[in-house]
C-alpha cells in the first residue's frame, strides 16, 4: 500500500472498519512511515476534538413532550433542583463534593458516559504535562508567584495550594484547557511521581449523578492513573498521578480542603 | 407548523421506542438548519412522517437510520419550498474541494490543523468549522460521530458506500484545513 492508500483508509482504520489483511497491511505501513503515522495523529486529534468539544445539542424538554403526546407517551416532569441537592447533600462536604471515579468507562449511562469523558480529559492534560519539555509556564517560587501568574490569562482565580508539610513540592503552572474552556495546570512532583491538578470553570460540565457512594478511582483500565475530581463553587479539579491512589487520595482531600474558600 | 396529536391507539407501540433517537435527530437538525426553532419543527415533522410511513417499513429496518434518513429528506424538502427566503441557503451536496476551504493568503498548513493546534480549539470553533461546510459533509461527519457504519450513512443519503467513504475523508479533510484557519488565529 502506498502512503496515499493509507491515508485514506485511516479514519476507518482506527473505527476498526477495515476488513481482511488491511488492517495488518496500514498497522505495518504506520510502523514504518512517520508521514503516515503523524496523519494518523491528526486523526485522532480530529475525533478527539469531535467527540469531547463539539457542542451536541440535546432536544428541548418541551419537544421531547410533544413527541411524547405524538407516540401517546407523556414524558415526566423533570425532577425539582432543590430534592436532587438535597439527596446529593446527604453524601457530602458541604460546598464540595469528593468522587473517586470507578472504572467507569464499562458503564452505559449517558451521565457516566461524560463523567468518563471528563476523567479521560483529564488524564490526557496530564500526559501532556509528563511529555512536554517544558511542563509548567512559570516556575514555582512558591504559590505566592505561582497565583498573580495567571491573572490576565483566565476568566477565574485559582487558588494555588501548596501543602508544606507533605511531600507534594509544587514545581509550577500554566494554562491549558479542559474541553472546550481554560484551566490552570498546576504540576507537583510526589517524589518521582508528577501529581497534576487542573482547575476549571465547571459550568456546562455533566458532574457525576448524586446518590453515587464514593469508589476507588482509576481512569481507562490500560493507563493506570489514578483521578480524583472534586467541586468547589463554580469551579471543578482533577488530580491525576500514577502515585499510589491511597495516598493522592489523602492529599486530595488536604488540596481540597485548602481550594475551598469563602466567596467563590 | 400545526401540532397535530394523534391518539394513543393510533401510534403503533413499537414506533414509541424511537423517541431514544430524539437527542440525535434533533443534534443534526441542529446542525442542518442553525436554528433551534426549525430544528424543533423538523424533528416534529420526522416524527410525524414516520407514524404515517411506519406501516410501509420493510421488517427488518433499521429505525434509527430510517428515521435519520426521514429527516434529511424533509430537510431537503423545506428547503426547496423556501427559495424566496432572502437568507436562503441553497441545499449543498458538494463536497468542499480541499484546496478551496484554505483560499487565498491561508498560512495553514496543506494538511490542515495539527494534534498540537486542534487541542487548542475552542467548542464554538469546532461548531463554526463544522458550519462552513456543506449540508452533505456536515451529515456524513455527525452521523460518523453518532457511530453510523458507512452502510448506514449510504442509506440515507442514498448513495454508495465507496461515495461515502470518499464523502467523510473529503469532509473531514476540509474541518481539518478550517480548523487550521481558526488555530493559526487563537
Amino acid at each position: 500500500m502506498n502512503c496515499g492508500d493509507v491515508q485514506s483508509q485511516l479514519h476507518a482504520f482506527r473505527k476498526g472498519r477495515l476488513a481482511g489483511g488491511l488492517p495488518a497491511e496500514v498497522s505495518a505501513h504506520l510502523e514504518n512511515c512517520m508521514a503516515c503515522a503523524r496523519a494518523g495523529q491528526r486523526e485522532q486529534a480530529l475525533d478527539e476534538l469531535l467527540e469531547q468539544r463539539l457542542p451536541r445539542h440535546a432536544a428541548p424538554k418541551t419537544l421531547k413532550r410533544r413527541l411524547g403526546l405524538l407516540m401517546g407517551t407523556p414524558t415526566p416532569e423533570p425532577a425539582p433542583v432543590h430534592g436532587t441537592v438535597t439527596r446529593w447533600a446527604r453524601f457530602v462536604a458541604p460546598a464540595m463534593a469528593f468522587v473517586f471515579g470507578r472504572t467507569v468507562m464499562l458503564r452505559s449511562s449517558s451521565q457516566d458516559g461524560a463523567f468518563a469523558s471528563l476523567m479521560g480529559e483529564a488524564v490526557n492534560d496530564h500526559l501532556r504535562v509528563l511529555a512536554s519539555q517544558n511542563p509548567v509556564e512559570i516556575a514555582s517560587g512558591g504559590k505566592h508567584q505561582v497565583k498573580p501568574w495567571f491573572e490576565g490569562k483566565l476568566d477565574f482565580a485559582p487558588e494555588v495550594p501548596a501543602l508544606e508539610d507533605t511531600e507534594l513540592q509544587l514545581r509550577g503552572g500554566s494554562v491549558g484547557y479542559v474541553f472546550d474552556r481554560k484551566a490552570a495546570v498546576l504540576v507537583y512532583a510526589l517524589r518521582q511521581h508528577l501529581v497534576t491538578l487542573l482547575v476549571f470553570r465547571a459550568e456546562g460540565l455533566a458532574w457525576p449523578a448524586e446518590g453515587n457512594a464514593p469508589a476507588r478511582g482509576r481512569e481507562t483500565s490500560m493507563r493506570g492513573f489514578n483521578v480524583v475530581l472534586w467541586r468547589s463553587g463554580d469551579l471543578g479539579y482533577a488530580l491525576v498521578s500514577d502515585a499510589n491512589a491511597k495516598e493522592l487520595g489523602e492529599l486530595a482531600v488536604r488540596l481540597a480542603a485548602a481550594t475551598h474558600g469563602p466567596g467563590r | 407548523m400545526a401540532f397535530a396529536l394523534w391518539s394513543r391507539t393510533r401510534a403503533p407501540e413499537r414506533a414509541k421506542e424511537t423517541l431514544v433517537h430524539a437527542d440525535a435527530l434533533y443534534n443534526l437538525a441542529r446542525y442542518l438548519t442553525r436554528d433551534p426553532d426549525d430544528a424543533e419543527d423538523l424533528v416534529q415533522e420526522t416524527y410525524e412522517r414516520a407514524l404515517g410511513a411506519w406501516d410501509q417499513r420493510e421488517p427488518d429496518t433499521n429505525v434509527k437510520a430510517w428515521l435519520f434518513r426521514i429527516l434529511r429528506n424533509a430537510f431537503i424538502s423545506r428547503y426547496r419550498q423556501r427559495q424566496r427566503r432572502p437568507a436562503f441557503e441553497v441545499y449543498d451536496t458538494t463536497e468542499q474541494p480541499t484546496e478551496a476551504a484554505t483560499g487565498e493568503g491561508s498560512i495553514s498548513s496543506p494538511d490542515g490543523a495539527e494534534p498540537e493546534q486542534m487541542r487548542r480549539i475552542v467548542s464554538s470553533e469546532i461548531e463554526a468549522a463544522l458550519q462552513t461546510l456543506s449540508h452533505d459533509a456536515r451529515t456524513v461527519i455527525l452521523m460518523d460521530l453518532e457511530g453510523f457504519t458507512e452502510s448506514e450513512v449510504a442509506l440515507v443519503l442514498g448513495c454508495a458506500v465507496g461515495t461515502v467513504k470518499s464523502r467523510l475523508n473529503r469532509a473531514r479533510t476540509a474541518l481539518r484545513l478550517m480548523l487550521a484557519e481558526y488555530a493559526s488565529e487563537g
